[in-house]
């Protein structure tokens, strides 16, 4: 994984045959032909034709009516976990518990919309940073934990995933709390009240598709992310405690105090992603047990392909994104979209190797003269 | 002073061995020979190649060039399964006991065939009741205090039934009465058995207490060679350190100045009449909860322009030091001072604000950071004066950078390169730049050349020296002799994390230093 110092996290710009940009390219290419050819031959194999489910992919993604606006719809909360991964790493903190914080923001979300009064737009408002917030202090906790108790992040941000689960259970369970008690709602299936419509996203058409303005939101906070990291000193300051804490501690950044910071950030980004779903009509403005549907776990994976540099982050997003919605084009084709998740992990691995196999390159050409020195003491 | 007898012949001989890590020679044509009945001692400082020579002989690696013979027949040792079948067992200095697993199992790893507990435990106890070496053969070996570890691995070791056994610094972590007990095993093993035991140590006391030959080792070479009974810690000091005439400095081998010109210049330099204190270390401790203090009661004061030496074999306490100055580690006593204002300890930035720069040991743990680029690195210490409402400035960055590189005499294709590209002197040179960019009052230099080639040494040495001649206070850490002597204007002995014993840079005792450092002082050190 990319943690702390991690020559993956980053890709040190490193010179050699291999890492020439030129390479570099081959080295992409190849790969992703490969799994290109790999996802073909297993489409095979269950049965399928793979030009039919290539095709349908891009339907689904792209070509069909209002499919693109919907395939920005869903690279919305993706890029934004993502984004929230990358302040995370950047610092040196391995958060990979964003599918809770974005349950947590949705259900900070829900209960604002739907049980307090007022006008919409301020209630939209103060759903979006309460649900960020809610993230963030998610997040919180296994900053405390770890820097009280020495409890690695890894562990708790992912464990409190499935406490956020069951808040989630409880929460649209109970008659008290968000359990929609609408004797005339379409489903049997337990949820939320619906978000009233004041309290929706606005949404823009642009030729018949239709995506909510949280991409915009999302797409300038990637800029924002990206300035800040690079340009500002709080951002230095990040990068340098997860480079080395201990030269971030003699610049005088606490270690504590920015870590938690940067695990904040983290859930909050994660946070605003679910509130932001909420509040775009994600399975119809209503909280359900499923509602994350795995968007956290993507988000994540965007952020290792585009290896933490967030305005890469935007076109990893869209492609997952893409391969999400193409994926729903797929019955026609009698290929179980269960295929379509393999293929979107062989395409993970397939943008992984890559920079993995510059690295080793890398590394072989350089231990020879110093492999081994100091043994006396 | 040699005295190859007549005696029967040696069980191991070394013969003209060299070994070569890149540039440095760890050992340099070392001729040895272990009797059987005879524990040798093989002193040195540290990087002297007494650990290197014993890897040699158990295998651990392999000689450039030299014989080693083996009841006088030349043998290949290729690995330490092949020096195990010639009867030679090893104890090594870090103990290589697997925590979670109990003592016979520990015994038992390594050993081909099955695991047989009953025969495990019954061979523990029988070594365990002939030499008194008590051990429970099933405790948990993380619950060990490290005398039992110690005592489990010379059990391990002795259940191969060595004629040669070799340890390696086995004393480090013991207590005094711990130690003792570890010689009479030896020497008992050594008289009835007819063990020929290699003992390495930089300690003098016990080297002169528990062995009867010994070989001095300075630089991958034997400088000396003696019968125990023969010689005294001061001789045996002078010959570990080598006497101040035949000090090599860097600058000696480019044939420049010698270390006596060097002294001689020294002399002029301690600053008179400026008693104001600049950085005040007083009465600091650090316990830790597995080896002790790292620091025990340590107090120094370093005035403005003056370079202070702390000499001491490495592990006495000085990354402690050097790490408490940088704000990584926190006081459990004492204070520190920097210009009369008292600094809290632990403290994220809180030295670096008032004054103090670190030059660490190792610079990739708390130096630079290689994934930046360098006018990234040479920034960190100037990121107050390098923003405007929060942003980098980086026009300022840039500049800075190349002025620094070109003050300093960084080879860099330029300001935006990694600083990871760079040859490890280069590196150097920014953390040195970097340092002294903040115009610090305090400056710790701690191992500042180590690793360094030759043209790096003399910079980093000039750069000190003129820091001081700008009224820096500098606190010099180092294990090198040669370059405290040639830096220091007063010089303070550190072991186990206590200052033992202070003199003067013009009027360095080399006998004396080096009975301070082996934790011999005068009035009984704490030992």
């Amino acid at each position: 994984m990319t943690g702390r110092g991690s020559p993956l996290a980053e890709g040190p710009a490193i010179r050699s045959a291999w890492t020439g940009t030129r390479s570099g390219i081959l080295l992409y290419l190849s790969s992703i032909c490969g799994t290109l050819i790999l996802s073909a031959g297993l489409v095979a194999v269950t049965g399928g034709s793979w030009s039919r489910v290539f095709s349908a992919i891009l339907e689904g993604a792209l070509f069909a009516p209002g499919r693109w606006g919907n395939t920005l719809t869903v690279a919305t909360p993706i890029l934004l976990v993502s984004l929230g991964m990358v302040v995370g790493v950047k610092a040196g903190f391995l958060n990979i518990g964003q599918e809770g914080q974005l349950l947590l923001g949705a259900l900070v979300m829900a209960f604002v919309g739907t049980k307090l009064v007022g006008p919409g737009p301020l209630l939209l408002t103060t759903g979006l940073l309460l649900g960020a917030g809610s993230g963030g202090a998610y997040a919180g906790i296994a900053a405390w934990m770890r820097f009280r108790r020495g409890v690695p992040e890894v562990i708790t941000t992912l464990l409190l995933v499935f406490v956020a689960f069951q808040m989630v259970g409880f929460a649209i369970t109970t008659d008290w709390l968000l359990r929609d008690l609408n004797p005339g709602r379409p489903s049997q299936a337990v949820s939320s009240a619906p978000l009233p419509g004041s309290v929706r996203l606005p949404v823009l058409t642009i030729f018949g598709n239709e995506f909510h303005i949280g991409l915009l939101i999302s797409l300038a906070a990637a800029g924002v992310v990206a300035f800040l990291m690079f340009r500002s000193v709080a951002g230095f300051k990040l990068r340098l405690l997860g480079y080395s804490p201990n030269v971030a501690q003699q610049a005088g950044v606490a270690v504590a105090r920015a870590g938690s910071a940067a695990l904040f950030l983290s859930g909050a980004f994660a946070g605003l992603a679910g509130s932001i779903m909420l509040a775009g009509g994600a399975s119809g403005g209503r909280l359900t047990s499923g509602f994350s549907t795995e968007i956290g776990w993507q988000g994540l994976l965007v952020a290792l392909v585009a290896r933490n540099r967030p305005l890469v982050c935007i076109p990893v997003a869209l492609v997952f994104a893409g391969l999400r919605t193409g994926s729903g084009f797929l019955a026609g084709t009698g290929v179980d979209r269960k295929v379509v998740d393999v293929i979107q992990a062989m395409l993970v691995l397939a943008l992984l190797i890559p920079p993995a196999v510059q690295f080793l390159l890398e590394r072989r050409r350089a231990t020879p003269v110093t492999g081994r020195e100091g043994w006396d003491e | 002073m040699t005295t190859e007898d007549g005696r029967e012949p040696p069980v191991l001989e070394l013969v003209g061995i060299t070994k070569r890590y890149g540039e440095v020679v760890a050992c340099d044509r070392v001729d040895l020979s272990l009797h059987a009945g005879e524990i040798h001692g093989i002193l040195g400082e540290n990087g002297a190649g007494k650990s290197t020579l014993l890897r040699l002989i158990f295998g651990l690696a392999s000689p450039d060039s030299g014989i080693v013979k083996i009841d006088g027949k030349p043998r290949v040792i290729a690995d330490p399964a092949t020096a195990d079948e010639w009867g030679i067992g090893m104890v090594h200095q870090h103990y290589s006991l697997v925590d979670a697993l109990t003592v016979w199992e520990n015994v038992a790893l390594g050993e081909a065939g099955r695991f047989e507990p009953d025969t495990t435990r019954d061979r523990i106890n029988r070594i365990s009741a002939r030499y008194g070496l008590a051990v429970d053969p099933d405790a948990p070996v993380r619950n060990l205090s490290a005398g039992i570890r110690q005592r489990v691995e010379i059990i391990k070791c002795l259940s191969h039934n060595p004629r040669i056994i070799l340890l390696d610094e086995p004393t480090s972590a013991l207590t005094p009465y711990e130690s003792e007990e570890l010689f009479e095993v030896l020497a008992e093993g050594a008289r009835t058995q007819s063990w020929a035991v290699a003992l390495v140590s930089h300690k003098l006391d016990e080297v002169l207490r528990a062995t009867d030959r010994i070989s001095v080792m300075r630089g991958g070479r034997v400088v000396d060679r003696t019968i125990t009974a023969a010689t005294d810690i001061p001789s045996l000091a002078q010959s570990m350190v080598g006497r101040s005439v035949a000090l090599r400095t860097v600058t000696a081998t480019r044939g420049r100045r010698t270390v006596r010109n060097r002294r001689i210049e020294n002399q002029a330099k301690p600053p008179r009449g400026r008693t104001r204190v600049m950085l005040r270390i007083a009465r600091a401790c650090i316990s830790t909860d597995d080896r002790g203090m790292l620091l025990n009661d340590l107090s120094v004061e370093v005035r403005p322009g003056e370079i202070v030496g702390v000499a001491g074999v490495e592990g006495n306490g000085q990354t402690a030091i050097a790490d408490v100055l940088a704000g990584l580690l926190s006081l459990d006593q004492g204070g520190v001072e920097v210009d009369g204002k008292r600094i809290p300890t632990g403290v994220a930035g809180a030295t670096a604000e008032s004054g103090v720069a670190v030059i660490p040991a190792d610079r990739h743990r708390s130096g630079c950071v290689p994934e930046m680029t360098i006018a990234e690195n040479l920034m960190i210490p100037l990121l107050d004066r390098m923003q405007r409402f929060g942003l980098l400035q980086r026009e300022s960055i840039k500049r800075n950078a190349e002025y620094l590189i070109k003050e300093y005499g960084i080879k860099a294709p330029g300001p935006d390169v990694p600083l990871g590209h760079l040859s490890g002197g280069n590196q150097q040179r920014v953390v040195v730049a970097r340092a002294l960019a903040a115009s610090p009052k305090v400056l710790v230099a701690h191992q500042p050349t180590r690793g360094l080639d030759v043209g790096a040494i003399e910079y980093v040495a000039d750069r000190l020296r003129q820091a001081a001649e700008q009224g820096i206070a500098i606190l010099l850490l180092s294990t090198d002799l040669r370059e405290i002597m040639a830096l220091a204007h007063r010089v303070v002995v550190i072991h186990r994390g206590a200052i033992v014993g202070e003199m003067a840079g013009d009027g360095i005792d080399m006998s004396r230093l080096g009975l301070l450092m082996g934790g011999k002082g005068e009035p009984e050190g704490p030992s």
